[in-house]
């Protein structure tokens, strides 16, 4: 993802490297599985790669061998883990999972807790374990972890001009969004479609879904009672769809953006035309990069806004590991997964700019980008670890989520192109998502 | 003859001859055709769901088939695929004949000719489905860019979230993937086309228009009706194309039959219902297939050429 | 006006509408090949850079794993499972093309017409409706993500097309030929590669053309039965350029170009029999 960007930091971070790898010469034992060769089905994508160029010295240390059957991006990973599970063809030991999709796969991973050593699973952060617990079962061990926080094009709020014309028309000083209705503001203050947006959001797939649901906790409401009757056709949930079509109607959006994914913003943003964006740790090195971006040295980053419900937006998933319950030889394959979230691991991915899920691996990254100068990814480490730590929340951890998902989106989709009122299109999707509950047993 | 045949064990015999020529491709078919289908047949009378591989035996009836037909958004999907269909159809058709004619009057480099215009055959649909993504998006797509640039538009045209524009972006992708099988085939008939009739029209002091309508049309009506034919048969590969370029969406602007199968069946998991709808998929395939067939046979029939 | 400048006129009108025809259908392609060799950034600026101010290797080198990230994508094994899958299926689904073919054009038997339209109705089944069953069969018989797995799946795809071709073109071949080489003393099998194979070669070679390329880019089926590097083709590999938030547009096209040249130079060999093949073997049968 991160072409140059990543040249950069690891030629920047050379240095301490050297220094971490004498330190730690791999003083954990993973054990001897000689002759034994380990099945595994991973994510593929160019940001998760460099992990996998360490599955060798798990090889050598081991004794073993790793057989990678599938290499697939998240969806195309999931529907060929589907179709295993409908085929009984689980003859495979250890697969990526991520904790929106775990809660699908029902029983066919095996309880962690008790198969990788407490201390070890003390090392990671709380949050981050409990989010990956399904039923009491410890069905993953996360890998790397994501939240979105606020990026934002610095030279707009230096700008005099700028601050002086929003205090007239708002009445309050310029500054990054504190609030999402500040966010509102400022972001049709700063668009002049079709040049310049104020903002931009996914609009399809479970990422507006994601999207909207964090505004809904964000404005006070929930999805589901604790019955799991829908609930999110509340006013906090007309609010929300109401902060999409706002912006939609006010042109601060682009008019294709109900077609948008991650690619999208991500690119958007990058390509300069962009006020904010509220966006994934994942691009913050892309964006700070001269080579792919316009926005580069001019970006700045606050946490997610707060709704008015007084909370955050925290929408946070993880990328992880689980191991199957057909697996032939378990104990390797918690080597393996352990081997894969280890300290050093986690270093190789959190100096890409992905978030560890290890509490130490923050502090020790944060250090290393400090010591080798790179102010901005400081800021961003140090942001986006506070609201891993306060903020982050995941999707319901139900069966059916995706399928719920499903029968909202199009409805927000609908509401926002003025289809439907707000109210409709939500007491709609709450009725298909009660059919779904109804159908999945919880109702 | 009819004693030699008598002694021959019954695989040598003259009337068995061809269905033994005919096994290979049937025992492929079956494997790979009838056997899935059978299997979605029934799983279509289950509640089948992917991640509970029991629920394959639970047994609902008619109740897959009952919820699709009084579900509105499926007819709805159900008719938006009927008119892609008839759209895209009869773009490609007009365009490959607009094609094959221009380039039958061309001789020199014509086979260079041929070769571009079969271009598009080469792109795999996934890959058209990028492609058009890209030049339609709104923000940075060749196609906003080209206009902005030239001074013709100066908002950015959302084309694949407008109403109107979302399907016809998708239909411009569908025939330019596939108008050049039409355009081959089209050129194929004129090639074949005897001269005498169209010399004699124009001693008859025929138009060129006159000529065209009158002799050139009716001859190439079978070629048309096969592309039709061989085209219905394989429609249902636009799927990769909608999928890419906007997954059905927005607000279910552009779902067809098959996106909306995918989603319910993988996504959803609730293959006992996609079946459902498969099924329903597959009836309207063979109905348009069925349709064109009949038309060739007429056409053939016409021409004097079948038997 | 003289008939010789109307007759200059209608050519050069006939030309230019050629000539933009061809622009239409190239233009989305070749902007595809383009960027292919155009760095990322350039293709996605805006305001947009029509004329590149940069073109290079890089992405293609990328691919490769001779880039500086070394994000080497398997194009090598995928080219080769591509190559093999899609070559071995075509030579496959002609045999069994011509036996079928030879079959309707030669005899006459009971349900001729429903075999007939049995055949080619199988071929309207969307692939999204098979993939799952057919997945579940196939992972009995251990056929996932292999080769012959994806082969078997297409030929049974170009079956129909095939017999419906060659069919038509057996037909176009006088029964008498044959007739005649039997009597003297060739067997009826001789008398098939003899006379009426190479006859019917053009035929045979535009059912050719037409079944490589239809396996060379299927991409629905390929991606629900290919796992890994032993049997996963080109199209399917397109998706190593999308991970959950980002698409590698100019990699993908780098690779989109990898897949078009086999292809493209294929169809201008066999360019000749095409037309010619697509002639008889369609209508006159």
């Amino acid at each position: 993802m991160t072409k140059a960007g990543i040249k950069l930091l690891a030629a920047a971070t050379a240095l301490p490297l050297l220094m971490a790898g004498a330190v730690s010469a791999e003083e954990i034992d993973y054990g001897n599985f000689d002759g034994y060769t380990l099945r595994v089905k991973l994510i593929g994508g160019a940001q998760y790669e460099p992990l996998y160029a360490e599955i060798e010295k798990w090889e050598e240390m081991t004794g073993a061998k790793v057989d990678v059957l599938s290499r697939k991006n998240h969806f195309e990973l999931d529907r060929e883990i589907k179709q295993d599970i409908a085929a009984g063809t689980l003859d495979w030991c250890v697969g990526s999972n991520h904790t929106s999709f775990a809660p699908q796969y029902g029983t066919i991973y095996i309880d962690l807790n008790g198969v990788i050593p407490e201390a070890t699973l003390a090392e990671f952060q709380e949050l981050a374990l409990a989010n990956s617990t399904v039923d009491g079962r410890l069905v993953q061990l996360p890998r790397h972890s994501d939240i979105s926080n606020l990026y934002y094009k610095k030279s707009l709020y230096a700008d005099q001009g700028n601050k002086d014309r929003f205090k007239e028309k708002h009445g309050y000083d310029l500054a990054p969004p504190e609030t999402w209705d500040q966010f509102k503001d400022q972001a049709i203050f700063f668009a002049n479609a079709p040049e310049f947006f104020g903002t931009q959001y996914v609009g399809k797939d479970e990422a507006i879904t994601g999207r909207f649901y964090e505004l809904l906790i964000a404005e006070g409401g929930q999805l589901f009672d604790e019955n799991w009757n829908p609930t999110f056709n509340s006013e906090a949930g007309v609010r929300a769809v109401q902060w999409f079509k706002d912006l939609y109607d006010a042109k601060a959006v682009p008019a294709g953006v109900l077609n948008y994914l991650w690619d999208d913003t991500g690119l958007g943003f990058a390509s300069g035309t962009v006020a904010l964006n509220l966006d994934w740790a994942g691009w913050a090195s892309f964006f700070n990069d001269p080579a792919n971006s316009k926005v580069a040295g001019d970006i700045g980053l606050v946490r997610a806004p707060v709704g008015s419900g007084g909370k955050r937006s925290g929408w946070s998933g993880s990328h992880t590991f689980s191991i199957t319950e057909t697996c032939d030889n378990k104990e390797a394959a918690a080597s393996f997964i352990s081997f894969l979230t280890s300290h050093e691991r986690q270093m190789i991915e959190a100096r890409k700019g992905l978030l560890p899920t290890r509490a130490k691996v923050w502090d020790e990254a944060i250090a290393e980008f400090d010591g080798a100068g790179n102010e901005f990814m400081v800021t961003v480490f140090e942001t986006y670890s506070q609201s891993m730590a306060e903020d982050a929340f995941t999707p319901p951890l139900i069966a059916p989520w995706i399928e719920v998902s499903n029968e909202i989106w199009p409805r927000l989709q609908a509401a926002i192109l003025g289809e439907k009122s707000p109210q409709e299109a939500l007491d709609e999707a709450a009725e298909s998502a009660r059919e779904v509950m109804e159908d999945a047993g919880y109702l | 003859m009819a004693k030699i045949e008598k002694k021959l064990p019954f695989w040598q015999r003259e009337g068995f001859t061809p269905f033994i020529l005919l096994l290979p491709a049937i025992l492929v078919l079956v494997l790979v055709v009838l056997l899935p289908l059978l299997f979605s047949l029934y799983t279509s009378f289950t509640g089948y769901r992917l991640i509970r591989p029991d629920s394959l035996y639970n047994f609902v009836g008619f109740r897959n088939y009952e919820r699709i037909f009084t579900d509105w958004d499926f007819w709805v999907a159900f008719g938006r695929t009927v008119l892609f269909l008839t759209i895209a159809l009869n773009l490609e058709f007009l365009f490959g004949l607009g094609i094959a004619l221009l380039i039958n009057r061309i001789t020199w480099g014509q086979r260079t000719l041929r070769t571009i215009m079969m271009f598009p055959m080469m792109f795999s649909p996934i890959l058209v489905g990028y492609q058009f993504k890209f030049i339609f998006n709104d923000n940075i797509g060749v196609l906003n860019n080209a206009l902005q640039s030239l001074g013709l538009s100066d908002g950015a045209i959302p084309w694949l979230v407008d109403k109107h524009l979302a399907m016809g972006s998708i239909i411009v992708a569908e025939v330019w993937m596939s108008t050049s099988i039409f355009a081959i085939l089209l050129l194929a008939g004129l090639f074949a086309m005897p001269r005498d009739p169209l010399e004699a029209a124009k001693v008859d002091g025929c138009n060129p228009w006159q000529v065209f309508r009158h002799i050139t049309l009716p001859f190439l009506m079978p070629f048309a009706f096969i592309a039709m034919t061989i085209r219905s048969l394989d429609v249902a590969r636009a799927y990769d194309i909608v999928d890419v370029m906007t997954g059905g969406g927005p607000a279910g602007r552009t779902e067809l039959l098959w996106t909306m199968i995918a989603r319910v069946g993988y996504d959803n998991s609730r293959m006992g219902q996609a079946n459902a709808m498969a099924y329903v998929s597959i009836l309207l395939s063979i109905a348009f297939t069925y349709y064109f067939f009949r038309k060739l046979i007429a056409a053939r029939r016409y021409m004097g050429g079948a038997n | 006006m003289d008939t010789a400048l109307k007759k200059r006129i209608g050519k050069a009108v006939t030309w230019v509408m050629t000539f933009l025809l061809m622009l239409i259908i190239c233009l989305p392609g070749l902007w595809v090949v383009l960027t292919g060799f155009r760095p990322n950034r350039e293709v996605l600026a805006k305001p947009a850079i029509w004329i590149p101010e940069e073109l290079t290797l890089n992405n293609f080198a990328q691919i490769f794993g001779f880039g500086a990230e070394q994000v080497a994508i398997p194009v090598p094994a995928y080219f080769t499972n591509s190559l093999i899958i899609a070559l071995t299926s075509t030579v496959i689904a002609i045999l069994i093309g011509m036996s079928g073919g030879y079959a309707f054009a030669r005899f006459r038997f009971r349900f001729k017409d429903g075999i007939f339209l049995g055949l080619m109705l199988s071929r309207t089944v969307p692939g999204i409706a098979l993939s799952l069953p057919v997945f579940m069969i196939w992972s009995r018989l251990g056929l996932i993500d292999t080769k012959p797995g994806l082969i078997i799946v297409y030929v049974a795809l170009n079956i129909p097309f095939t017999i419906w071709l060659i069919d038509g073109f057996f037909r176009q071949i006088p029964k008498e030929m044959s007739e005649a080489a039997q009597v003297d003393g060739c067997t009826r099998w001789q008398a098939f590669w003899k006379i009426e194979f190479p006859l019917a070669r053009s035929g045979i070679a535009s059912a050719a053309i037409f079944a490589f390329l239809t396996s060379w880019n299927e991409y629905a089926l390929a991606s629900q039965l290919t796992r890994s590097t032993d049997s996963k083709t080109l199209p399917v590999g397109l998706m190593d350029f999308t991970a959950q938030f980002t698409i590698d547009w100019a990699g993908m096209s780098a690779m989109a170009v990898i897949i078009i040249v086999p292809a493209l130079i294929l169809t201008f060999i066999v360019q000749k029999h095409l037309i010619s093949g697509l002639t008889f073997g369609g209508v006159k049968g």
